[in-house]
């Protein structure tokens, strides 16, 4: 644990604070407008990040995660719009607030609660993720590829849509994982004399592509490019810091309650918001009608939803698997810095975890200031209209995917893959699958590979070994549960022909 | 034929993601074993672990073509036209434009004439729309040539500004 102090000279010099103020107002800005949110906060500024030193970078990102987590609880607030899908639960409440003149508390409210929420998260974090990562350090090849396949099914059943539709997406990844020099072989997989695909297609290209572009695509196909709604006035009021100590205990089982759904694999702050918003309802006080403007509502979804962050980063830092798709994109980041998460990282490198860690805690602290200062801006930033919006999307993705290797081939592959996100989300398929797949494509084939290797080609390694077999068990009872759960759904359609549109 | 059409994306994803399986399985059957890397044990077979994962999603594949085909999905997903699909289409062609010329054009003739013509074809007035393509693009370039030491596409005329 003291190890992880090497990481305070890295954080605290004006570059990495600098970059963390940055990501946090960029992550609000980006979190606040509908349709945008952390994740492609973290997408557009990931080749900006390669620029800067690792924890500089990694604070930058990372503050981009929990500012953005937060800042779609505005729009819910004053629009009825969630910013992201992780502050659905906080419009049940936090419009009706502000109908009734409470704009400001409520804002002030879903700031404080979510720095305090994600506080709660880092400690959960500073404290699991050593342990974790220690355990891990007995993991060999067959636990590994066990752990990476865990991280690809779950991602793939938990995700939006079929799980069908998540393990096939998965499936791409890996594949997209596959092309480029075989490590083992030498041999060129899949490139087709392309020199650009030596090394398989950069994966900012692809996330860039899926998730940016098929946004913009969207954006501009739902037209309203000069609209510009009405939004209530926000002034700086820091009386959400005295409301919310009547809510201390609510806050405090809402951050864990999202802590620990963030710590499963796929399961995301949406799942633990509106879990945490149910349990403070049954636990409500007489008198807190929840649905018209109650503030503990306020309080439990966005205390889950950042608390989230913490608990989702656990197994992306001490195991390599990432808890949902914004932080397999932190992975990809911190691989980019040069640096691979999993328990070799708390050994070789506990200078770096130690940054990580001080930047998430930092990052919050900061957001507690900036969430109530900058409330009058998130007003202004609601009212851009598309139009101003789309352009300025699109040439950061192009400069950033273009500054990672001075390529244009990258921006073709962006293109290519923003086409395929288009018809992906045409066709109801997640998109998160993808990425984690290609993150964990490599660490999957490579320890299957030398698994294999080490057993001289007897499967039987996977479950001779005790860790081994546990996981794979998991492994296995994922994929029935996958199954039954397409075999049921299929049956619900039997039942109900008509195909919704919902 | 109504099957087809009100599950057409869905098709079309099915189409896409057929292809995958079919090149892993052809490049190991052609590419891989010219190159001597798809037989042997797990070292020295490149296509061991991708022909597993072509089969895995093959049958999956094939699962999921049955549920298309007996319409067992419930989520609907037809080719409908959006109030701006022909806006987004042709915003989608003018990038394609911007791509090709980008190498010969370089980032600084030929950015700001998309911003341009993007902020115009969203709805802003041709001054504006001029100014703020200026404004955009050149910003950008500022932050990334000077801040980033990133050298944007220099294209035939050799455009440098800011690096």
């Amino acid at each position: 644990m003291f190890e992880l102090l090497q990481g305070v000279p890295l954080f605290f010099n004006p570059l990495a604070l600098a970059a963390t103020t940055l990501g946090i107002i960029a992550g609000l800005v980006i979190g606040v407008l509908p349709g945008l949110g952390p994740l492609m906060g973290i997408v557009l500024m990931l080749p900006v990040a390669f620029h800067l030193p690792p924890i500089a970078g990694m604070g930058m990102l990372i503050a981009i995660y929990i500012g953005g987590s937060a800042g779609g609880s505005v729009s819910a607030i004053l629009l009825r719009i969630p910013g992201t899908p992780i502050a659905a639960a906080t419009l049940f409440d936090g419009f009706p607030m502000a109908q009734k003149g409470r704009a400001q508390d409520a804002v002030g409210l879903a700031m404080t609660a979510s720095t305090l929420g994600g506080l709660i998260g880092g400690i959960v974090l500073l404290f699991f993720s050593p342990l974790l990562a220690k355990f891990a350090l007995r993991f060999a090849p067959p636990e590994y590829f066990g752990m990476a396949l865990l991280g690809v099914l779950t991602i793939a059943i938990v995700s939006e849509g079929s799980a069908l539709k998540g393990l096939l997406a998965g499936g791409l990844g890996l594949a997209l994982a596959m092309i480029g020099t075989d490590e083992f072989t030498n041999a060129y997989r899949f490139t087709f004399g392309n020199f650009n695909l030596s090394s398989g297609p950069h994966v900012v290209a692809v996330v860039v592509g899926l998730f940016a572009l098929s946004e913009l695509f969207f954006q501009i196909e739902s037209g309203g490019f000069l609209d510009r709604p009405n939004v209530q006035r926000l002034r700086v009021s820091f009386r959400a810091f005295r409301l919310i100590v009547h809510h201390k205990v609510n806050l405090v089982r809402s951050a864990l309650i999202g802590t620990f759904f963030g710590a499963i694999p796929g399961t995301g702050g949406d799942v633990s918001a509106f879990i945490s918003y149910a349990a403070a309802k049954k636990m409500s006080r007489p008198g807190e009608v929840f649905g018209e403007g109650a503030e503990a509502g306020i309080v439990a979804s966005e205390a889950a939803n950042n608390g989230c962050c913490g608990g989702a980063m656990i197994p992306t830092l001490s195991l390599g698997i990432p808890g949902d798709g914004s932080t397999a994109v932190l992975m990809g980041g911190l691989i980019l810095l040069g640096f691979f998460p999993g328990p070799e990282l708390f050994r070789s490198h506990p200078e770096i975890v130690g940054g990580i860690f001080i930047a998430y805690m930092v990052g919050n602290i900061i957001m507690l200031l900036l969430g109530v200062v900058l409330a009058p801006l998130f007003g202004r930033v609601l009212r851009i209209p598309k139009a101003w919006l789309i352009p300025a999307v699109l040439l950061l993705s192009v400069l950033g995917t273009y500054a990672l290797q001075s390529s244009v081939f990258d921006l073709w592959v962006m293109l290519v893959f923003g086409a395929v996100g288009y018809l992906m989300r045409r066709a109801h398929y997640p998109l998160a699958p993808v990425i984690i797949g290609m993150i964990l494509g490599n660490v999957l084939e490579n320890n299957f590979r030398r698994a294999l290797l080490l057993s001289r080609d007897g499967p039987m390694i996977f479950v001779e070994r005790p860790i081994s077999a546990a996981i794979i068990a998991i492994d296995i009872l994922l994929l029935i549960m996958i199954v039954v759960s397409t075999i049921r759904a299929s049956r619900r359609a039997e039942r109900d022909p008509g195909p919704d549109q919902t | 034929m109504r099957r087809f059409r009100d599950q057409a994306f869905d098709w079309t994803v099915w189409a896409l993601f057929a292809a995958v399986p079919a090149v892993i399985f052809w490049q190991s059957a052609t590419s891989l074993e010219e190159q001597g890397a798809a037989s042997g044990g797990a070292m020295e077979n490149a296509a061991f672990y991708p022909r597993i994962v072509a089969a895995i999603m093959t049958a999956l594949l094939a699962w999921h073509v049955v549920r298309l085909a007996l319409a067992r999905s419930r989520k609907a997903s037809p080719f409908a036209r959006g109030v701006g699909t022909r806006l987004a289409l042709v915003a989608a062609g003018m990038f394609v434009g911007y791509l090709l010329a980008l190498p010969y054009a370089g980032y600084h003739l030929a950015t700001p004439i998309l911003s341009a013509l993007l902020f115009r074809i969203l709805g802003m007035r041709p001054l504006p729309a001029v100014a703020g393509g200026l404004v955009l693009s050149f910003g950008l370039a500022f932050v990334f040539e000077s801040l980033l030491n990133v050298i944007l596409p220099v294209g035939i005329f050799d455009l440098a500004l800011f690096s």
